[in-house]
């Protein structure tokens, strides 16, 4: 039996950054992947991510795996892909089926980093072709061009719901409505705002009572539900879509945590119980990941790399203090993500009322997904002020701090805390770069002058406004607003394929017009 | 109408049909809700013993799908936590392989460390 230091299950952010930790303290590496493709779900993430400018925020999934997968390579790092893991033993043996063949490997340590599975949400009509996941909605979309639908009813809210729903949308679907069962929407209010604007309604504490269709979805029907969660009668509603897709959760895929015999607990899903460094209760074998609980792939990877570095450290490839000094820095990252309103401890909670800083926040957003006119004003991000300046419509405590690196004037403040809102240096002054509002990851930074009536937004739809177009100018909920001429088109390397369109419309308008329609605009 | 000890979490009323009893549960094998609920009544109170009654999770994906909804089930009918509700156990193999696969095994010795 082939022996390594360390045998990866999973070639997605967490098992990648691993491989990549143990490979430079020295140590030989396997990487195995049931898929074809390695990166896990970070080829499907069109999106930029928040979090630290360290830590890749503001940079799209994508290229946060394809940055991985060089320094894999450049690692010589052996990884395998199309070979399934099917079995393990305390032993630290593995079984892969690969080829047509099965053959057994064996690591002085294991990192089991297999990811998660998408939960579902039975009910009846829930077996119809039409009826999918949202994961296979963007494998579909965002791997191979595929439009998953022409009219899709999304079930969830969490940022899987609300990121797959937006991704929905530029790949030119309809999105019918959003639903939760929740009395809040579970995502970042920021991509909630991107869905609102653009005139995607949602229905909190709604579920699906059922989807219905002769051999395909035809029509899906949901209802409010009770504090008990049963459905009030009176309050169905039927949606005529051909795509019912389901963000409900996922589920750790620990299955051979639990098949080596590691300790399991039940945390959001069944998880091996693990130490600060990622270790189960069987020495040698480790968890990273989705695998370990459920998080965002931020979190992923530095949970990957303190088990790969733990494992280097066990196995004589670093010295102590080498590895106190990683850890500690890697720890203070992974508890800078952990912080906020969306924090894993608040997970689940609808009570929440203050931000940090003390401000309402606001339930306009929770509910309906967008910030009325009179409570934008309320946040730091927010000033009035003569000339172009920027308006942060960030209000939720989330850990995100490209902003600040984006403006080389000093217009932007996070601070410290990488949970702060964004606030507004009145003194410092706007050169109208645009660099803010293609770095927001949120997409909740727009340029406003106000006196001139002009409102540059981020655009990520196809196609691209021209120059001298005339369209409609949409408030933060979607409602048409008024006309909108387009005045000015900026693309650049430095913005990532996110256009800035600046819009004129009526001074009136420009505290309240967030997002641009092609459509032409009629009272 | 049979009763059970109460030790298992459970009170013991007779099955009562509902509405979305034939929703299924179990894609791989066709389990329907109606089926699994009439399991713990029929005295299966362990995910295991149901999947041995009835085998759900026992098809191509091995519960990855199931595993969490029939914990629910159980959890319902039973009124214990789901910290209280283990998983299927998982065995080898954990993705489906043909036979000549597994008599195909490769040697292949030494190296790596």
């Amino acid at each position: 039996m082939k022996r390594w230091d360390l045998v990866v299950i999973g070639a997605g952010p967490a098992g990648l950054s691993a491989a990549i930790e143990a490979a430079e303290a020295g140590m030989s590496v396997i990487v195995f992947d049931e898929n074809k493709k390695p990166g896990g779900q970070l080829f499907k993430q069109i999106h930029k991510f928040f979090g630290s400018k360290e830590n890749h925020a503001g940079v799209r999934g994508i290229e946060i795996g394809q940055m991985l997968l060089e320094k894999a390579q450049k690692d010589h790092i052996q990884v395998e892909l199309d070979s399934a893991v099917i079995g393990i033993a305390k032993d630290r043996s593995v079984s892969v089926r690969k080829d047509g063949q099965t053959r057994e490997v064996q690591g002085q340590n294991i990192l089991i980093a297999a990811g998660a599975s998408e939960r579902t949400l039975p009910f009846p009509g829930w077996t119809l072709p039409g009826v999918i996941g949202a994961g296979a909605a963007q494998t579909m979309m965002n791997l191979y061009g595929v439009r998953p639908g022409k009219k899709i009813l999304m079930i969830g809210s969490g940022n899987v719901g609300l990121v797959v729903s937006y991704q929905m949308l530029q790949a030119g679907c309809q999105v019918a409505a959003v639903v939760d069962a929740a009395p809040r929407i579970g995502g970042y209010g920021v991509h909630a705002a991107k869905l609102a604007r653009n005139g995607v309604p949602f229905y909190l504490s709604h579920t699906v009572i059922r989807a219905e269709g002769d051999g395909a979805v035809k029509s899906v029907t949901i209802g409010q539900v009770d504090s008990s969660w049963n459905i009030i009668p009176g309050t169905e509603k039927t949606f005529d879509v051909d795509t019912v897709c389901m963000a409900v959760g996922l589920d750790p895929m620990s299955q051979l945590a639990r098949m080596a015999g590691a300790l399991i607990e039940e945390k959001g899903g069944l998880v091996p119980t693990v130490d600060e460094y990622g270790q189960t209760s069987l020495p040698g074998i480790f968890a990273a990941g989705d695998v370990a609980g459920i998080e965002e792939a931020s979190s992923a990877m530095l949970n990957g790399e303190i088990a790969g570095l733990r494992a280097a450290f066990k196995s004589g490839y670093i010295d102590e203090e080498t590895f106190r000094t990683e850890y500690k820095k890697k720890k203070a990252a992974l508890g800078d993500l952990r912080k906020g309103t969306f924090s894993p401890e608040n997970k689940g909670r609808t009570d929440l009322t203050l931000t940090s800083e003390g401000l309402p926040l606001s339930e306009n957003l929770f509910e309906k997904g967008f910030l009325t006119d009179e409570e934008v004003t309320k946040y730091p991000g927010v000033i009035k002020k003569a000339g172009v300046h920027p308006v942060i419509e960030c209000t939720q405590n989330i850990p995100c701090n490209p902003c600040q690196e984006a403006c080389a004037f000093g217009c932007i403040e996070v601070g410290e805390d990488i949970t702060a809102l964004p606030r507004i240096n009145p003194q410092a002054d706007c050169r109208n770069c645009g660099k803010c509002v293609a770095m927001c990851s949120g997409q909740a930074i727009f340029l406003v002058d106000e006196e001139a009536g002009c409102v540059t937004i981020p655009y990520e739809f196809d196609p691209i406004p021209e120059e001298g177009e005339m369209g409609t100018a949409l408030g933060r909920d979607g409602s048409p607003l008024g006309q909108a001429e387009i005045i000015k088109v900026r693309k650049s390397p430095a913005f990532d394929h996110t256009a800035l369109v600046t819009m004129r419309v009526d001074k009136t308008l420009a505290m309240k017009a967030r997002a641009y329609s092609r459509k032409t605009f009629s009272e | 109408m049979k009763t059970y000890g109460s030790d298992r979490g459970f009170s013991g009323e007779a099955f009562v049909p509902k509405e979305d009893d034939d929703v299924i549960i179990c894609r791989c094998e066709e389990i329907t809700r109606g089926e699994i609920r009439k399991a713990i009544y029929d005295g299966m109170r362990t995910i295991s013993e149901i999947r041995r009654y009835l085998r759900p999770g026992m098809g191509p994906c091995q519960g990855m799908t199931c595993e969490r909804n029939v914990r629910g089930i159980l959890a319902r009918e039973t009124g214990l936590p789901l910290s209280q509700i283990p998983g299927y156990r998982p065995r080898s193999p954990q993705r489906p392989v043909t036979l000549a696969e597994l008599g195909n095994e490769s040697e292949e010795e030494g190296g790596g460390v």
